[in-house]
């Protein structure tokens, strides 16, 4: 999303150049390209290790998740253990890292605003020591339920050292102003570009097709999310024992594989490879080997054909920030069934533009894939409608937003 | 009688050399005791050594010159007249001087905190070396004279304000502040035990000079009779983390 938000700050002329700074262990110090120079932070090997670990544990707790057998979230005895765990020196570094890079370019380029992205980079505004305007995007959940109240002294530090914060629903940005946060709270949707998900052609249906090993009157249920244990395929696959009873030729198609943190590229974390071998387990234990499609990643032809090919999709997370792909679907005028825990969920008005459920109901889920795969009319219905809500979060009203708040405080 | 003479000439010359010895050894021995009496506060102890170290370089070369049979009498007493001088003109200037010294060190507030003093509280927003700002909550400006907070009852409102310990650090900018951060919290996580959960240990950037940054580390205490252990541990560890990435940095150049 920091991408096409840059290039269209870039193109559109409100930003004059824009300078990246990010995480990169492998990538080269600077690229640039588009009026837009990226410079990588180069994180020493010791240091990877707890950084990753601090940033796991911190998004797990912030998305209401239980610990697992990590070392450092086993070995917390409290919600605030992570925070005074040897690791999180090695977090404060890559932060403090990243603020002293900023600063020294700072000084070179006299920035107008400095706009931090993402948890992970939350201290960088109390560490860069300056007057000028400093925004923070929010991008995962914010909801109060699930932050422990132990955080709240110590996140309202850092909150309060931003001129702006921007989340990515209503609904989190008045958990924002419960929070103890000073400032002004925004919420912008998070936004796609609709040029990327062009009409795909025959071949590339055909193709998707044949890589996935669809038959022509298969009824397609597509997740597209990457593999983890927070998006709930797991759902989907559960929902499948009940949905392959009322419609026999339903098949569960999952898109996608681990994240950049979870790469060798990354931080190097094996979560994606733990779920995928978790995920099969499961689906042979339910038997359902021949409903359940593992296609892995998907390049953007072949994912614009699954979109076209599918007869709806699930966002089944047990938490989400937003839940963009539902925006995806909609682009193709699919029905969507959505987690009631995502961000979007605020979009959904249920029986309208989508259906709602919730993940820890399983029976929930598998009735309404079957109500849409039985009703046309409902498909066609939520479909259509989806499509005109998309225009909510097309790039061209995120950044028109962004910008607004970026120019306010310039 | 030649010898005589050779030891008469050169007995001035050998006074001259051993006492501006004995002034760079004085100088030298100075770091400890400064240490002992600033609390460790490199920030207040590079201030105050860097005044000591002239007024002991002056004295030590005067006398030095004495012993070449050079007149500074009169240059001493130059020097003193024109010091009572400006000291009995400047009097509050300096009492003020002094007091921001030490307030640095003796004194339970710093900027942010909420104070009373005679009949004035507020919101301290700013300490310069003459006065200390404060904002009331009618939002009037009240400059309270740095002396004042020797001679009178100075209350503390903050909430918990007990709780706090700001620790000044000074480090060279040739240290990398990246990993002398990191190397600070990890050595603060040693005493958990004795500091509120709820705040991690946490450091800011004060100021930059070309050559020098000043941070502050701030701690929040469980227990008030903690802190002045705490602060003296903490000032050793953060000194002996100092020296640590200096000698490093000395390796790899050599």
């Amino acid at each position: 999303m920091v991408l096409p938000l840059l290039q269209h700050l870039v193109s559109g002329g409100i930003a004059e150049s824009v300078h990246w700074v990010s995480l990169n262990p492998r990538g080269p110090a600077e690229v640039t390209f588009d009026g837009i120079t990226l410079h990588h932070i180069q994180l020493e090997a010791d240091r990877i290790k707890g950084y990753g670990n601090t940033k796991e544990a911190i998004w797990k707790t912030l998305h209401g998740l239980p610990s697992d057998s990590s070392p450092l979230t086993t070995a917390a005895a409290s919600p605030m253990q992570v925070f005074w765990q040897d690791e999180f020196s090695d977090f404060t570094y890559y932060n403090r890292l990243s603020a002293e890079r900023i600063l020294q370019l700072d000084e070179k380029f006299d920035f107008d605003l400095f706009y931090i992205h993402d948890f992970q980079q939350l201290p960088i505004g109390n560490m860069l020591n300056t007057l000028k305007p400093k925004i923070f995007r929010w991008h995962i959940p914010f909801d109060t339920s699930t932050i422990p109240p132990e955080w709240e002294p110590f996140l309202s530090t850092y909150f309060n050292s931003y001129d702006a914060l921007i989340v990515s629903s209503k609904k989190y940005m008045d958990s924002l102003k419960n929070f103890g946060y000073d400032g002004k709270p925004h919420y912008v949707y998070p936004y796609i570009d609709p040029s990327q998900y062009r009409e795909p052609t025959a071949e590339e249906t055909a193709e998707f097709n044949s890589r996935v090993k669809l038959n022509e009157g298969d009824k397609v249920i597509l997740v597209v999310a990457r593999l983890d244990p927070m998006k709930g395929q797991d759902h989907a696959i559960n929902a499948m024992t009940k949905v392959a009873k009322m419609v026999p030729d339903a098949k569960l198609v999952l898109v996608g594989n681990g994240s950049f943190s979870s790469s060798k590229q990354g931080v190097n974390l094996s979560k994606a490879d733990k779920w995928l071998n978790e995920l099969r387990q499961l689906v042979k234990r339910l038997r359902i080997q021949s409903r359940v499609i593992f296609a892995g990643h998907l390049e953007q032809n072949l994912l614009n054909a699954a979109y076209r090919r599918c007869n709806l999709t699930v966002l089944p997370s047990v938490r989400e920030g937003f839940g963009l792909v539902v925006i995806e679907s909609w682009l193709y005028k699919k029905p969507a069934i959505i987690t009631a825990r995502a961000g979007i969920a605020e979009l959904i008005q249920s029986g309208h533009n989508g259906l709602l459920f919730d993940p820890d109901e399983p029976q929930d889920l598998a009735e309404k894939i079957s109500n849409v795969l039985l009703d046309d009319q409902l498909a066609r219905k939520l479909g259509e409608n989806g499509f005109v809500t998309s225009r909510k979060c097309t790039i061209e009203r995120g950044v028109k937003d962004e910008s607004k708040i970026m120019l306010g405080l310039v | 009688m030649a010898l005589i003479l050779n030891y008469t000439l050169l007995y001035p010359w050998i006074a001259f050399v051993v006492i501006l010895a004995v002034t760079w050894l004085v100088t030298h021995f100075l770091d400890s005791i400064i240490k002992r009496v600033t609390r460790g506060r490199s920030s207040v102890a590079n201030k105050v050594k860097r005044l000591l170290v002239i007024v002991i370089w002056f004295f030590g070369i005067v006398f030095a010159l004495e012993q070449l049979g050079l007149l500074v009498e009169i240059l001493l007493l130059i020097v003193g007249l024109v010091g009572v001088a400006a000291i009995i003109a400047s009097r509050d200037t300096l009492q003020n001087l002094f007091s921001k010294y030490f307030m640095d060190i003796y004194l339970t507030f710093d900027v942010g905190d909420n104070i009373k003093v005679r009949e004035y509280s507020g919101r301290i927003i700013e300490m310069n070396p003459m006065s200390t700002i404060l904002l009331t909550n009618d939002e009037q400006i009240v400059s309270v004279p740095n002396a004042i907070f020797y001679r009178e009852i100075t209350v503390n409102t903050t909430f918990q304000a007990w709780k706090e310990v700001s620790i000044p650090i000074v480090i060279d900018n040739d240290i990398g502040l990246p990993e002398f951060e990191s190397e600070v919290i990890k050595s603060g996580n040693k005493f958990k035990h004795h500091l509120d959960e709820r705040f991690p240990p946490m450091m800011a950037v004060k100021n930059r000079e070309p050559k020098t940054t000043e941070l502050v580390l701030t701690l929040m205490i469980k227990n008030p009779d903690m802190k002045e252990a705490i602060t003296t541990e903490m000032n050793t560890r953060i000194a002996e983390i100092i020296e640590r990435m200096k000698a490093k940095k000395k390796e790899v150049k050599w």
